[in-house]
């Protein structure tokens, strides 16, 4: 840790956490909320935790800045102005967000202090995982095992939680029938002008390669950091690229709604049918040592290693059909028939 | 080999300074996206071949890997950085920005 560059770092952050909040324009927003999310990544990269920091770049300064983008295009660039008054509701705000800062305040003096090495997670907790993560489980990349082996259920359901947002984003937006469709605005569409073969060409040369990185860092998430979440991000952020600089049809040709969908569910049963497929060969819930049985050459150590890449192909798949389904949906205004 | 490492890395930094110095002293949105895409993407090409020859105090193949991944990234940026500052600049044109002249416009 360079304590320089760390403070730099987060002073910058800080910076762009207030002028996040105090910009009037949405979409400038929008961008310095990106830059705060690359910061962060940037600090965690230093920190040492390159996964997290996989994951912030991928998810917080690139998917999350697009799908940004796209509801401030479909809804106003503007701040409504703010209503004078509500003295009373606005001073309850203060004294609520002031009194949870207090007990936070107050309960942080119970927390060990940073990096004490004879905390409870530090004597026994996080010893363990690096001196015997390689001999239990064959994955070089602690992260990984952590995160899909000894804390699987935890991962299960963050998988859960991503589905439930597609979920909730279909039931808030589509609309399937006509009559419900005609109140609407149309959305806006920027390829409208001519086509821009610049663009075109570089999109259709560069998604193939995104997609194979994709592929990588799903499949060699257990050596590198990487992994489930980070590839499916990728791989659904390819299909935004193409929708962005091509046309909303071309996805949809690609990935039907029927299928986005589909695969969305597939995904967590992926995952929820490993478990319970352990659970079937008489192991306990995600308990991957026992899939030695029905994989075959592989001993018990190996069958956790490749239970991990199981799941973490059904994460993927998951989040790709949910970035893909949540995009179609926000710039069509869910109407499925044009958009950014 | 040292010095060949050093010697790029401070041409990139010098490049990086002149990026920074057109974004904001340049007079108008096209031309301050042009410092941007142009030099951005010179600046990160030579300090990535910096990196490269870094990586290779001692040569064996692991360092060749980690050296092929970087000079992909270098593609990768090569091909990226003037599209997305070309995109930037196309959507200012379509928004009819109007570029900087020497002369003031007279106005009719």
């Amino acid at each position: 840790m360079i304590w320089q560059l760390d403070l730099s770092v987060l002073t910058l952050i800080v910076i762009c956490a207030f002028a996040t909040i105090m910009v009037k324009d949405l979409l400038s927003a929008a961008i310095i909320f990106g830059a705060y999310s690359f910061l962060m990544c940037l600090l965690w990269t230093e920190m040492g935790a390159v996964d997290v920091a996989f994951t912030e770049a991928s998810v917080g300064a690139g998917v999350s800045t697009v799908l940004f983008f796209a509801a401030v295009y479909q809804t106003s660039r503007k701040v409504g102005a703010r209503k004078s008054g509500r003295l009373l509701s606005k001073a309850f705000a203060l004294i609520a967000a002031l009194l949870t800062g207090l007990v936070l305040v107050i309960a942080e003096a119970d927390f060990p202090g940073f990096a004490n090495p004879f905390t409870p997670a530090s004597l026994h907790l996080s010893p363990y995982y690096i001196t015997q993560t390689l001999h239990d489980t064959n994955v070089p990349n602690m992260v990984t095992s952590v995160l899909a082996d000894y804390r699987g259920f935890d991962t299960m359901f963050e998988t859960a939680v991503i589905f439930t947002a597609g979920l909730a984003v279909i039931a808030i937006l589509r609309r399937f029938k006509k009559e419900d469709r005609h109140d609407l605005p149309e959305p806006y569409v920027i390829s409208e002008g001519y086509p821009d073969t610049i663009i075109r060409f570089v999109a259709r040369q560069l998604v193939p390669f995104i997609q194979l990185f994709a592929l990588y860092v799903v499949a060699h998430g257990h050596h590198s950091p990487g992994g489930g979440f980070q590839g499916g991000v990728i791989l659904g952020a390819s299909f935004i690229l193409l929708a962005i600089s091509f046309d909303f049809k071309i996805v949809l040709g690609i990935m039907s709604e029927r299928w986005n969908v589909l695969l969305g569910n597939i995904g967590v049963l992926i995952y929820a049918g490993i478990g319970f497929l352990c659970l079937l060969l008489g192991a306990n819930f995600l308990d991957y040592s026992m899939l030695s049985k029905v994989l075959p050459a592989t001993d018990k150590i190996m069958a956790r290693s490749h239970g991990m890449l199981g799941i973490e192909i059904g994460v993927a798949i998951a989040v790709m059909a949910i970035v893909i389904s949540i995009y179609l949906n926000i710039v069509s205004h869910g109407k499925y028939d044009k958009g950014l | 080999m040292t010095l060949v490492v050093i010697l790029l890395t401070l041409t990139g930094l010098v490049f990086f300074f002149a990026t920074t110095i057109g974004i904001l002293r340049f007079p108008d949105f096209y031309s301050r996206m042009h410092a941007a895409g142009k030099g951005d993407t010179l600046s990160s090409l030579i300090i990535l071949l910096a990196l490269v020859l870094y990586n290779f105090h001692d040569i064996n193949l692991a360092n060749l890997l980690v050296a092929i991944k970087i000079l992909l990234i270098v593609v990768f940026i090569f091909m990226a950085s003037p599209t997305a500052t070309h995109a930037i600049i196309d959507a200012g044109y379509e928004a009819s920005i109007k570029p900087w002249m020497k002369k003031p416009e007279e106005e009719s």
